[in-house]
């Protein structure tokens, strides 16, 4: 990095050390293979006969190809094309809104819905991946009564005899579900329990909020989740709320929190967002300031800055006691009157699962006037509808014996729960369990009868996730096994057996139907909701009472963990929330957006910690909790930014199920298990979560941290195909130019103020610009500061355009397959800021690859594509040697295919390469061209956004644009006229079509920037 | 020493390959080329009869040449529909009545062989009605024009700009069974495109592209 830098840029700690030197090949494998006795000659022989022998047998015919029409078609079916169904997703519970594209017969991929009010066209990773959960091999295709399989008729037979025991018995029936946003289940699930003289439906959450609902209850008499308008907040403060990563809903979140900063709005907009967290999460990463505070400080920090809104407010606010503030108060004094100024357009954000904090929260939004703008009460969230205090009660109630029959449906409580082994041997002593599990997992195995729910892809269904907004699942293929809907399993035990289609169409025509004013007849709502797949209907509103300041208290201090010791945070990880997608491939190898490892959880500490502890990444170190807690084995990973009393582990991880992955690396001589020790991925950290006070607790103070002298090598990519510029290459005028820019917002406004005046220079270019591009030029726009390294783009990506799972031991060969990759890039040292880069190929026009490809594999089109032709590619790689950008992948393998089902998900559309092939991001290629055919078949032109790519379409924060560069009306030259466009290594002439839009943080310019200007 | 050892491994390797292709030798052509090849089909199904002499249109059948990559082969239901009401060939019939004046007696329903199996197919009785103790089974015919799984050839675009399908396909509708005669290969392909942009197609100016992403990716 050059002298007049203002910032220095690293991706890994390494980089930091004096003396680092970058290194300079491309992969970390010695190139001296084994030494033969075979001489050039006698190859050149070899590989002569050979070929001539393929040509001589090519010249035979080829196998006979079969074709099988259908007897009669279906005419909404014309085979080849896809079709688009709209539904929504249940790989969580935000419900965010799907379009299923549909070919010949079966979902190929899921986009978000552009027009759903909640998502708009944003689908999270989880949501991408679970397609691929769709076509599990795993997933159990028939009812099982007691672990064996068996028929539905059977089955029912034996529950309803249990049942008729129960009713007359008058014997404890709960059934145990994870937020249910269906109204629809809800209301059978009522009519399914009204049977029984003692039933109680108890729902929980494995990523609880518990304590917001508890704290509204206590400050407002309604205990319901507000929704948290981020589009509406001009100032942010989240203490400990990842909610641009995994908190409650984070597309809708993301969504929203774009709307606030929307630079190329006029005039521009940018939000002010505060983080306070114990580690470095992903919302942390966007924020305009960030302290770290340990867990236990928060509701003091807290604290602090309700006093301070309080005196702003008049209200009284007595703190007398209370113990040093975490972060400087000067900051807090500014921060409280930037809350101030902004009333009703500011948000305090409060992720911890303590009540007393939560209740601050409320108590700050509530001076802030923002319930009724920011935070909407009125029009709640059932996002989350966990109560850990019925759980807790419901597990002693286990304990003791008490409960008859208990119906377990979306979660898995000996995983998820703290004393899971406890509770395993409780279930075996229960006269009843059943479970609606999909697949077996540690609840369900444990179950006398499993009754396996549908996927939701191949369901009827609903969801309310937020009031007045009523989104519809629709089946998009025939369910692939035995399974049976669990609306329909209840109305069986009711006594009324309906198919799920009747009893949702009842159900909305009895009580959604009368809620909404603009259709006058059902067939007709119905119709348009199915085609939609949301219906917006009267909310069902929530009268919250007046504020209740008696319920505020301050925390005044809180039990500090004693030196020597840590606190440990239990945190989700954006592509394996809690675990329930621990089976997906996908997400496994989906780097953490923040740490990039792949495939496994580790115990973070910040560098200092770790040296203090003497330990180094990928020491294995024992984590004690104290007597009777479990002991969790894991292996050290250093992340700067985190605070330095914390340590930090993954939940979601060491999930039976996870044992399928030992046979996903390709096997050969080398090849290294891809599972821990205990043959899963990663370690269950779940036995250490606390279930105290009415709350699920994901923070505990009091852990120690011993060394146990092993090691265990992480698969982290941060380090894999970095953009360096090697030091000995001359450039013009010597200047290097950093990968990512950033810039102020002062700086920013200058700026834009200035180009509006100012005449685009004009470039000279010495290299001859032999390409002509006559109609078409794609390029592509990244707003980086639009982008939070969601990392919902790599999984689009890896499922439109067919890309393999390597599995681990290849991952850290630095063989994954990812077309698409975002860099992270650290800056500064005490107060850290992070930049996310999404990087893949960027088209560029003098392409480095181009000029190496000895077959010409990789040519330039007409288009300004940089086309790569994998039946010409013979492997040498000399195109990777020559990225630049370091976006192509080779495969190493024919990488696993064998699971028949699992290839249903494969995109029909392009190739599946096979070994010794090139390949990397084509521009999404094949959604071009069909874009082009389907223009040129209607006779129009093609409109200006008729292409969007995988990854564009799946951006939550809208950060991606593709469009025509020729056409300078188009969206995306309108952003690259932006003053903030640059292009990574422009130093080099590649002239590469991809633009990235500088980062704009809201803070005063610092001294070097207005020096460097 | 070695070095000859290897020459003649290779070179009987070599001949071993041009033997057990020497059967075949009428049928040779450069790899990837199956011009003339002519599949036996599972129904004796005549082009030169329906699109011939009957003038069906060829999109009548293969609806998908319009709105689909795949022109696709019909489905058996669209053979029914003339299909229920011809069941055999006009002379077929024609032989029927006049044996049956003969005879004295009503003329019976004739149903050609080749026909029969298409009702078979959709499981129908003698009645021409669904036979429930029949089950019915898609009828696998052979394709004969065949591209490599990395060639992603589209119809669309052809039909849309007016290209006619005998310049793919060949005078299909003098053929009693189906063969490819022209080669089909990428060299076919490119010549016809940049021919195209030269001279336009049916009289409009066209624009082919030959990148290599037009039917590679």
């Amino acid at each position: 990095m050059g002298e007049n830098s203002p910032k220095r840029y690293w991706k890994s700690l390494e980089e930091l050390e004096p003396g680092f030197d970058a290194p300079h090949d491309e992969f970390p494998e010695p190139l001296d293979g084994p030494v033969t006795q075979f001489d050039r000659r006698g190859f050149l022989k070899a590989a002569g006969f050979t070929v001539a022998a393929a040509t001589l047998v090519g010249c035979g015919r080829a196998p006979v190809e079969k074709a099988i029409p259908f007897l009669v078609q279906p005419e909404t079916t014309v085979p080849g094309r896809a079709y688009f169904y709209a539904s929504t997703c249940a790989a969580c519970s935000a419900g965010c809104g799907l379009l299923v594209k549909n070919r010949d017969g079966r979902p190929i991929k899921l986009e978000g819905c552009p027009e759903h009010p909640s998502s708009r066209g944003g689908l999270c990773a989880v949501g991408q991946a679970a397609l691929l959960g769709l076509y599990d091999s795993l997933r159990l295709r028939q009812p099982l009564a007691g672990g064996k399989p068996s028929t539905w008729e059977e089955v029912d037979r034996e529950i309803l005899a249990k049942l008729t025991t129960l009713r007359s018995s008058g014997g404890a029936v709960r059934f145990l579900s994870g937020t249910i946003t269906s109204p629809t289940t809800r209301a059978l699930l009522e009519r399914f329990l009204k049977q029984f003289p003692d039933a109680r439906h108890v729902v929980y959450d494995p990523l609880s909020s518990s304590a917001i609902l508890d704290a509204h209850e206590q400050t407002h008499g309604v205990r319901a989740l507000p929704r948290f308008r981020f589009d509406r907040a001009v100032v942010i403060a989240g203490f400990d709320a990842d909610f641009l990563g995994t908190w409650i809903s984070p597309v809708e979140f993301t969504s929203g929190y774009r709307a606030g900063r929307a630079l190329e709005a006029n005039p521009p907009r940018l939000s002010y967002h505060v983080q306070f967290e114990p580690r470095m999460s992903l919302t942390g990463t966007k924020a305009d300031r960030r302290w770290r505070v340990a867990p236990d400080e928060i509701g003091i920090a807290l604290t602090h800055l309700a006093a301070r809104v309080a005196k702003l407010a008049g209200a009284a606010f007595s703190v007398a006691g209370l113990a040093a503030s975490p972060v400087p108060a000067a900051f807090l004094d500014e921060l409280a009157q930037r809350l101030w100024e902004a009333r009703g357009r500011s948000l305090v954000i409060c992720g911890s699962q303590d009540i007393a904090a939560q209740v601050l929260a409320n108590f700050l939004n509530h001076l802030l006037g923002n319930y009724g703008a920011t935070v909407d009460l009125e029009r709640p969230s059932y996002q989350r509808q966990g109560n850990d205090r019925d759980l807790q009660t419901l597990l002693g109630e286990l304990e003791s014996g008490r409960v008859a029959a208990l119906f377990i449906a979306g979660v898995n409580p000996v995983y998820e729960l703290p004393g899971g082994s406890k509770l395993a041997y409780v279930l075996k002593q229960a006269s009843l369990v059943v479970s609606f599990a999909e697949r077996l997992d540690e609840a369900s195995s444990l179950a006398h009868y499993v009754c396996p729910d549908h996927h939701f892809l191949e369901s009827w269904g609903d969801a309310e996730a937020t009031s007045g907004t009523v989104s519809l699942f629709q089946p998009a293929l025939q369910p692939l096994g035995k399974t049976r809907a669990m609306v329909e399993s209840l109305a069986a035990w009711s006594g009324k057996p309906q198919p799920a289609y009747d009893i949702l169409r009842e159900h909305w025509q009895a009580n959604i139907f009368p809620r909404q004013h603009r259709e006058r007849s059902f067939e007709a709502f119905w119709d348009r909701s199915v085609h939609d797949g949301y219906a917006e209907v009267e909310p069902r509103r929530e009268q919250g009472k007046t504020f209740r300041f008696n319920a505020v208290r301050p925390i005044l201090s809180s039990a500090r963990t004693s030196a020597g010791a840590f606190a440990l945070v239990l945190y989700p990880k954006v592509g394996m929330l809690d675990g329930r997608h621990a089976q997906n491939a996908w997400l496994q190898e989906l780097p953490d957006p923040v740490t990039k490892v792949t495939w496994d959880n580790y115990a973070c500490l910040s560098p200092a910690a770790a040296a203090r502890l003497g330990v180094k990444e990928g020491d294995v170190v024992r984590l004690e909790a104290g007597p009777g807690n479990a002991v969790l084995e894991l292996p050290v990973y250093l992340q700067p930014g985190q605070q330095d009393g914390v340590v930090a582990v993954a939940l979601g991880y060491g999930r039976q199920g996870t044992e399928r992955f030992t046979k996903v690396a390709p096997r050969w001589i080398w090849a290294r298990p891809g599972v821990g020790e205990n043959s899963l991925v990663g370690v269950n950290a779940a036995p250490l979560l606390e279930l105290a006070g009415g709350c699920l607790r994901y923070t505990r103070s009091e852990v120690r941290l011993t060394k146990t002298g092993a090691t265990r090598a992480l698969a982290a990519t941060q380090k894999h195909h970095s953009l360096t510029v090697p030091q000995n290459i001359p450039l013009l005028g010597g200047e290097r130019r950093d990968m990512v820019r950033e810039t102020t917002w002062p700086t920013f406004l200058r700026n834009l103020a200035e180009a509006k005046h100012a005449a685009p220079a004009a470039q000279e270019d010495l290299w001859p610009a032999d390409h002509a591009f006559p109609v078409h030029k794609w390029g592509m726009a990244v707003d980086l500061n639009a982008c939070t390294g969601c990392s919902a783009c790599v999984i689009a990506c890896q499922a439109e355009n067919n890309i393999p799972v390597v599995g681990k031991d290849e991952v850290r060969r630095q063989r994954e397959m990812h077309w698409m990759r975002i860099d992270r890039y650290y800056s500064g040292s005490d107060d850290l800021d992070v930049v996310h880069q999404p990087m893949f190929c960027c088209q560029c026009d003098n392409a480095p690859c181009e000029t190496v490809c000895p077959v010409l594999a990789t040519v330039h089109s007409d288009e300004g594509l940089n086309q790569q032709v994998y039946n010409r590619c013979v492997g040498t790689r000399y195109c990777a040697n020559n990225c630049p950008y370091k976006v192509r992948r080779f495969n190493w393998f024919d990488y696993a295919r064998d699971d028949r089902l699992q290839n249903l998900a494969l995109n029909p559309d392009l190739s599946v390469r096979s070994r010794g092939v090139m390949e990397k991001c084509t521009f999404c290629v094949q959604r071009i061209q069909e874009a082009k055919i389907e223009a040129r078949r209607q006779g129009k032109e093609m409109a200006d956004g008729a292409i969007q790519t995988a990854c564009q379409q799946s951006c939550p924060a809208q950060a991606i644009l593709f469009g025509d560069l020729n056409d300078p009306k188009s969206r995306l030259s309108q952003a690259l006229r932006s003053p903030r466009n640059f292009r990574v290594l422009a130093e080099f002439n590649f002239r590469p079509a991809v633009g990235y839009l500088t980062l704009v943080r809201n803070r005063a310019e610092d001294q070097k920037e207005k020096h460097n200007g | 020493m070695s070095g000859r050892l290897l020459t003649l491994v290779l070179l009987i390797g070599l001949l071993g390959s041009a033997f057990t292709l020497a059967p075949q030798i009428g049928a040779l052509h450069l790899p990837g080329n199956q011009q003339g090849y002519e599949p036996v089909q599972p129904i004796a199904f005549s082009h030169r009869l329906h699109a011939g002499e009957m003038q069906v249109a060829c999109l009548y059948c293969h609806s998908g040449a319009e709105s689909s990559r795949h022109a696709g082969i019909p489905s058996a239901g669209v053979c029914m529909n003339c299909h229920q009401f011809v069941n055999a060939p006009l002379g077929a019939l024609r032989a029927e009545e006049e044996l049956a004046k003969k005879e004295g007696r009503k003329p019976r329903r004739i149903i050609s062989p080749e026909l029969q199996k298409l009702y078979d197919a959709m499981a129908l009785g003698a009645d021409l009605k669904s036979d429930p103790r029949k089950t019915p089974t898609p009828i696998a015919w052979t394709k004969v024009h065949n591209v490599p799984d990395f060639v992603y050839f589209d119809h669309r675009p052809h039909v849309a700009t007016g290209v006619a399908c005998q310049s793919c396909h060949g005078p299909v509708e003098t053929m009693d069974r189906v063969a490819q005669v022209q080669p089909l290969t990428m060299g076919w392909c490119v010549n016809c495109h940049r021919q195209a942009n030269l001279v336009g197609v049916a009289g409009k100016k066209v624009n082919a592209s030959i990148d290599c992403s037009r039917c590679h990716y």
